[in-house]
């Protein structure tokens, strides 16, 4: 084995793999189970956009809050909530992680510093800059941050966001998961200034754009953000550029997609393709231990349907619990 | 497109400067809007000494948008200040690639020059694929060694007259000097420095972690940019003309043979170890040092490399041409170019 020329020891390389392909497969079985019908509500997969997730999350601590979307799977599993939960709360069980009663679009679990997915878009942007403040007001080193598309960046609460985080000079990083597609429509023809660094400059706040299907690329801009954002430098915004490999949601036609895109950027652009490439090619790890981890996760994801199928649903006397919350 | 009338191609590509230099430095970020006034600028230029077509590489970033608008109000108010846009007919991927790609059809289109906007990096992906067009550059990006400031008007106004034929090629045109960089075969080039460092990942590209620096390769040393180059131009300069390059070996060991400040990127002066430094004669490929790490081509991660690669840098001389605004400006002044009486 050579020497570890990645910012990230070997151990931890592992770990960041794990995370993306359990993501993968997750969204992978989703799209399959979904298609059967299995599962109740709506659900919106991350395929395609992993390195983006797990390359920033690798830099946050459970004092860490994020907001998600209501594509969150992938940030919910890199912030550590745990799988068979997750895919329990997708099946509408008790044994999930809000007790069946969120679905895929509310899975949250602030004991790990999640605090949901959001149904409704731009709406996780001020949650961030709660957090922000939360932080900032307590004297501890966490940070708050956002995860919007480049659709859900057109909404004022997010606009609204990036003020009030800039005038207050909040421990917040908005996220802009840039996948090229606001639902249907291309990005071309939804934003006006299509880059979302100009659109921070606007509320004075640095951003950088990274190409999000190079873990390594997200992981050291990320890196460089939060280390400001916890030094006091304030709120900063990271353009992640990727590709969604599914639709939408599930059942979504696509029919704006050109046709054999998909399958080009599965070929040609997936981030755990490039993330093996990298690392066997410089001999840091092997193609033997990384099948390994896909053998263990597949494992992982096949017991978590089969415990989802099989725990009980919520009952009526479910109902009225959990509607409250004491603080 | 008529092809008896000259056509001058202008690439402006909105990724340019969008990098972790603006967290790590403090780099600034020039919005699209700005980088349309330029485009605009350009074309008044380009439109007042008689340039009537103009071929653009398209974005989606919105800089077509916005210049667009300019040209119809132009339009509906009967002006004829600006030459006709078109756009070439590629597929915008947003990235780098599309500066080369847009680069290598305006050559094919026979444009008689490339105006470019951005800064060392996108300077070097047209001259990658503009072979023999000349180019003049638009300081625009983070790191400007090689296109100095110059304002966009006098810019378009200059290269005009350059395609118009009012000015003499042996003025108008200045040769230049680059390193090209042979990794297993694979070839690729910088207009003024390859730095080799410890990282053997591109990342987020730009490099900073001065501690992982091994070796830099530079075609011209000056003393007055930012970026890697002005390592070698503290030590020892070397100007654009001159037939030599330099070679600098870093030194990380505690305390450094030599120690010296330098202003590697924008608002970051860091101190550098330097172990020596000498001459870099043209078209001598020089071995990289280094068995393993990465190849930075003006500033940015590009490659990586191990020890069965066996990398080269050789500088080459006359390797492209770029136009010299302020020759062709005073030209155009003696020989009464643009006076109306």
């Amino acid at each position: 084995m050579s020497k570890n020329p990645f910012p990230l020891s070997k151990d931890d390389l592992l770990i960041a793999y794990r995370m993306m392909k359990t993501i993968r497969e997750f969204e992978e079985r989703l799209h399959v189970d979904f298609g059967r019908g299995e599962i109740p509500g709506f659900v919106h997969l991350y395929a395609g956009e992993e390195a983006s997730a797990v390359g920033i999350m690798m830099h946050l601590n459970d004092q860490d809050q994020i907001a998600s979307n209501h594509r969150g799977h992938g940030h919910c599993i890199a912030k550590g909530v745990d799988v068979k939960e997750m895919m329990a709360e997708i099946y509408g069980k008790v044994s999930g992680s809000c007790r069946g009663k969120g679905g895929s679009m509310h899975i949250a679990d602030l004991s790990k510093g999640m605090m949901g997915a959001n149904g409704i878009l731009g709406a996780g942007s001020p949650l961030a800059c709660g957090a922000g403040l939360a932080a900032q007001k307590l004297g501890h080193n966490g940070i708050g941050m956002s995860f919007t598309g480049d659709g859900a960046s057109n909404q004022g609460t997010f606009l609204e966001s990036l003020n009030l985080a800039a005038v207050w000079n909040l421990p917040v990083i908005f996220v802009v998961e840039n996948n090229g597609y606001a639902e249907s429509t291309s990005v071309d023809w939804a934003v006006a200034v299509d880059s979302y660094v100009d659109r921070a400059a606007g509320f004075g706040l640095p951003g950088v754009t990274v190409d999000g299907t190079e873990f390594f690329a997200v992981y050291e801009a990320a890196g460089e953000l939060i280390k400001r954002a916890r030094e006091g430098g304030g709120p900063s915004l990271l353009e992640c550029k990727m590709i969604r490999f599914f639709g939408h949601f599930e059942g979504d036609a696509q029919t704006y997609k050109a046709e054999g895109e998909n399958e080009y950027n599965r070929k040609h652009h997936d981030c755990l393709k490039i993330f093996r490439a990298h690392v066997t090619k410089a001999g840091v790890l092997s193609d033997e231990e990384l099948d390994a981890i896909d053998t263990q996760v597949l494992a992982l994801i096949d017991a978590a349907v089969e415990e989802a199928i099989s725990a009980p649903l919520p009952t009526a006397d479910d109902l009225t619990t959990d509607v409250y919350v004491s603080y | 497109m008529n092809k008896m009338l000259p056509t001058v191609g202008i690439i402006a590509n909105p990724v340019s400067a969008r990098d972790i230099r603006r967290i790590v430095a403090h780099a600034g970020n020039l919005q699209v809007t700005d980088r349309a006034n330029i485009v605009l600028r350009l074309l008044a230029g380009l439109g007042a000494v008689g340039i009537r077509q103009v071929l653009m590489m398209p974005e989606n970033a919105g800089i077509r948008h916005h210049v667009t608008r300019d040209l119809k109000r132009s339009v509906n108010m009967g002006e004829r200040r600006f030459p006709d846009v078109d756009y070439l007919d590629m597929a915008v991927t947003a990235s780098t690639d599309d500066s080369v790609r847009a680069a290598r059809m305006m050559r094919e289109a026979r444009v008689s020059a490339i105006i470019v906007l951005g800064g060392d990096g996108t300077h070097r992906a047209v001259v990658s694929a503009c072979g023999d067009v000349p180019i003049a550059g638009v300081s625009s990006g983070t790191n400007n060694a090689f296109p100095k400031f110059k304002e966009p008007t006098i810019v378009g106004l200059a290269v005009g007259l350059t395609a118009m034929g009012a000015v003499p090629p042996e003025v108008a045109f200045q040769s230049n000097k680059m390193l090209e960089v042979d990794i297993s075969g694979r070839k690729e080039i910088a207009l003024v420095d390859v730095a080799i460092v410890a990282e053997r990942f591109v990342g987020a590209r730009a490099l900073w972690h001065t501690e992982n620096f091994k070796e830099l390769y530079v075609s011209f040393a000056e003393t007055e940019v930012i970026g890697m180059s002005v390592v070698a131009g503290i030590l020892d300069p070397v100007d654009r003309k001159t037939p030599e390059g330099r070679r600098v070996v870093f030194d990380n060991s505690n305390p450094p043979r030599h120690l010296l400040q330098a202003p590697i990127a924008p608002g970051v002066i860091a101190d550098i170890g330097i172990d020596y430094w000498e001459v870099l004669l043209p078209d001598v490929a020089f071995p990289i040092a280094e068995k393993e790490g990465s190849i930075a081509l003006d500033g940015e991660r590009e490659l990586s490399f191990s020890k069965n690669d066996q990398p080269t840098v050789t500088l080459r001389t006359n390797a492209f041409r770029t136009i010299d605004v302020a020759a062709c400006m005073k030209s155009g002044a003696k020989t009464r170019l643009l006076r109306i009486n």
